[in-house]
């Protein structure tokens, strides 16, 4: 017994890690689903409403950790405006929604506003500490960005809860779950902001240019690339990922100037339990995590799905310290 | 060892009396009246509602000539930032103390009050809560906190009196409940208290389901728990972001059930609420304390604080209000602004027509609590908030069932 199971330990290692993480991810998905069906004792439909609403959950929590993603693992900046930068957005397309636009026409205006945004921070307050290299520079100038972000917002806007309606209300049955129509769009909106976002990295000049700093960035230097100017572009690409994902929140979620703040933390776990600077990996990480929170919560109710959440990401990292499709360091 | 104590407290005790005395001597100037509530942060907006709320009280009461035992002394409001944290109320109620406040109103969150008023307790200065509904804050037996609202269990039990009372009403048999509610001491103790009423009620069965006060951005899972069981109504107890997630879900779903019944809820009864639901927030049932609609006095500040502040005067801001007012009628009957007289005459207070709906006048027990204090049953009626329950105090006629379950 006791021979066996050590025999078998580092063949099935072997296989954890040379297997494709999507897939792997996927089966264990799986598996620990039919288990639940089978002998999780809990209502079918039940069962399935949790599935359909953690995937859901996990399309936003993937949108809007693809953008910091991408700024912490280019920049290696910890950028804890994220959240504050999230409610800015959704107060963006709130005010423009307020003036009469619908609100998905108000969040494409409202992502190259955000994009301008990001840039002109990481040009006039981020870059320097970027290139000397500081670490609790960013960190403590993301943090009072923050703080004031939301006190301007406050300022603005006070603090009585603000709703947005969507103009596609309603919802969809998918098998046997419902699903309401502005969360479905913001998976949908997540998974093309994926695509696109992978596209850009893989197949255009900029793209280039993103990974080779993120990859060297004195080398990229030397060969002429402009890093302060890939820079600010990375940050403005990762704030107007945040303008879509609080553009297609806004109509499910009640907008306080701290609205965002909850989903700083969680957004976090996604990008290290995805591995830093993998679009695909926060993509997974964010579902997974929506999973494990909204499944989990049918065995553990209160606080215990998040616990059981932070229970996934410690075993990931045990397992797989680099995160899912981060690369060895 | 004994010595050092004793010199110890006897330094302590006149560094207490100095503050007071320094505090109360003051007879030329206006009288402070200290406000703390979180004007930043995740609370901000209700937090600066009822700041508002206790301003115009202290406008109103100067406008009138002040308070007249004492030669026609002005109210001053200072007020304090508890940025919804415990330990900054706590620093908060402090600074306001040693800046001559005789008294202070506060907080809207049961872990600040806590903390404020056992520093009330220890300056011997008065706090008159406008909301904070743990049951604990008055279970220390607090000498100087007098609390206006009803308490977490006795908002519990009145809720599940007034469901009991409204299936009789109309009609309809209520045996089975869901029970949805916020994680921590608020939602525990006001479910705690509900079902063990609801035996008393005949109400057969009690499902319980909670969620986290964190991190919750979808309610479906928890709602369509609650469908398991086949309730006659899903009772909710929470704040205002889980409140409208659930009524959200619950419309979504396509429940068949009679109602969706919030006590204590901080969304149900919000005059923002019933636009930002639509459809699902459509007769949608609240227990909670409330301003009195069918007052006149109630209406005509909720007219002038509109006017003013631009904002409607929810019910926490008019707690604030009248928490105002219980002091200056404490100055007023106690002829005298030292704390500790001022706490005494608080405790003999008896105010008539109360700005909230309560059955009779506010007046205090040996614990702090309004005696009177009542929840009563409101319901959005055609996109507004309607009283409809106890008849007494009812503005509109009750819908019972509503929705999918008629």
């Amino acid at each position: 017994m006791t021979d066996a199971a050590t025999a078998t330990a580092p063949v099935k290692r072997r296989t954890l890690s040379g297997m494709n993480p999507a897939v792997g991810v996927a089966t264990v998905v799986v598996v620990i689903m039919a288990v639940i069906y089978l002998v999780g004792g809990k209502d079918q439909g039940l069962v399935t409403q949790s599935l359909v609403s953690g995937l859901l959950l996990g399309g936003v929590y993937a949108l809007i950790s693809v953008g910091l993603t991408l700024i912490f693992g280019v920049l290696g900046i910890v950028n804890f405006a994220q959240g504050a930068m999230l409610t800015m957005a959704m107060y963006i397309v709130y005010a423009l929604s307020t003036a009469g636009l619908p609100v998905y026409l108000a969040t494409v205006i409202a992502v190259p506003l955000m994009f301008v945004f990001g840039m002109i921070v990481q040009a006039t307050l981020l870059t320097k500490l970027t290139i000397s290299g500081s670490h609790d520079g960013p960190l403590l100038v993301t943090l009072g960005l923050s703080l004031l972000i939301i006190n301007v917002l406050l300022m603005i806007f006070g603090g009585r809860p603000k709703s947005v309606q969507a103009p596609i209300d309603g919802s969809v049955s998918i098998l046997g779950a419902v699903a309401s129509w502005p969360r479905v769009l913001a998976f949908i909106g997540a998974a093309l902001v994926a695509v696109a976002l992978t596209a850009v990295l893989k197949r255009t000049p900029l793209g280039l240019s993103i990974r080779a700093v993120a990859s060297n960035s004195e080398g990229a230097k030397l060969v002429g690339v402009d890093i302060g100017r890939v820079y600010a572009l990375t940050f403005g690409i990762g704030a107007a990922c945040v303008a879509v994902a609080g553009g297609l929140m806004t109509p499910f979620t009640s907008l306080t100037p701290s609205v965002g703040e909850q989903f700083t933390i969680l957004a976090f776990v996604i990008v290290v339990l995805g591995g830093l600077g993998s679009v695909v990996g926060a993509v997974i990480g964010g579902l997974v995590i929506g999973l494990v929170q909204t499944v989990g919560a049918l065995f553990l109710p209160g606080t215990g799905s998040l616990i059981l959440v932070f229970a996934v990401f410690i075993l990931v990292l045990f397992l797989k310290p680099e995160g899912l499709y981060g690369a060895r360091r | 060892m004994k010595k050092l104590v004793g010199v110890l407290t006897a330094v302590a005790v006149m560094g207490a009396a100095a503050c007071g005395s320094s505090s109360g001597s003051d007879d030329s100037g206006s009288i402070k009246i200290g406000s703390v509530h979180p004007t930043t942060g995740a609370l901000a907006g209700v937090g600066g509602l009822m700041n508002d709320g206790a301003a115009l009280a202290v406008a109103d009461i100067n406008a009138a000539g002040g308070i007249s035992s004492l030669e026609g002394r002005q109210l001053e409001l200072v007020s304090g930032d508890s940025q919804g944290k415990a330990e900054v109320g706590q620093s908060e109620a402090q600074r306001l103390i040693d800046e001559g406040a005789v008294a202070l109103v506060g907080t809207y969150q049961s872990d600040v009050t806590q903390n404020v008023a056992s520093v009330a307790e220890r300056s011997r200065v008065p706090l008159v809560i406008d909301v904070a509904v743990d049951d604990k804050i008055l279970d220390q037996g607090y000498q100087y906190s007098f609390r206006m609202q009803p308490n977490a269990s006795s908002m519990g039990t009145d809720g599940a009196k007034a469901l009991a009372a409204i299936g009789q009403q109309t009609g309809q048999s209520i045996d089975k409940v869901s029970y949805l509610h916020i994680e921590g001491s608020f939602g525990d103790s006001v479910f705690n208290a509900f079902e063990a009423e609801a035996a008393n009620q005949g109400i057969s069965s009690v499902q319980e389901i909670t969620y986290p006060a964190t991190n919750f951005s979808d309610a479906t899972t928890q709602v369509r728990e609650a469908a398991v069981s086949n309730p006659d109504v899903i009772v909710a107890t929470g704040y205002y972001p889980d409140g409208l997630l659930i009524a959200k879900a619950v419309q979504q779903l396509n429940l068949k059930v009679k109602g969706v019944y919030g006590i204590a809820n901080g969304a149900f009864d919000d005059s923002s609420f019933p636009a930002a639901a639509g459809a699902a927030g459509e007769g949608v049932l609240s227990a909670n304390y409330h301003f009195d609609a069918t007052s006149e006095r109630t209406n005509e500040i909720r007219g002038r604080f509109q006017q003013q502040f631009g904002r409607p005067m929810e019910t926490a801001a008019m707690l604030s209000y009248q928490a105002v007012e219980v002091i200056a009628a404490g100055l007023e009957d106690g002829k005298d602004t030292d704390p500790e007289a001022l706490r005494d005459a608080i405790s003999g207070v008896s105010i008539e027509d109360p700005l909230l709906a309560f059955d009779g006048p506010i007046e205090f027990d040996e614990t702090g609590q309004n005696k009177n204090a009542t929840v009563i049953v409101m319901q959005v009626r055609d996109g507004a908030v309607a009283q409809v329950f106890p008849a007494e105090f009812a503005t509109d006629a009750i819908e019972f069932p509503v929705g999918a379950g008629q």
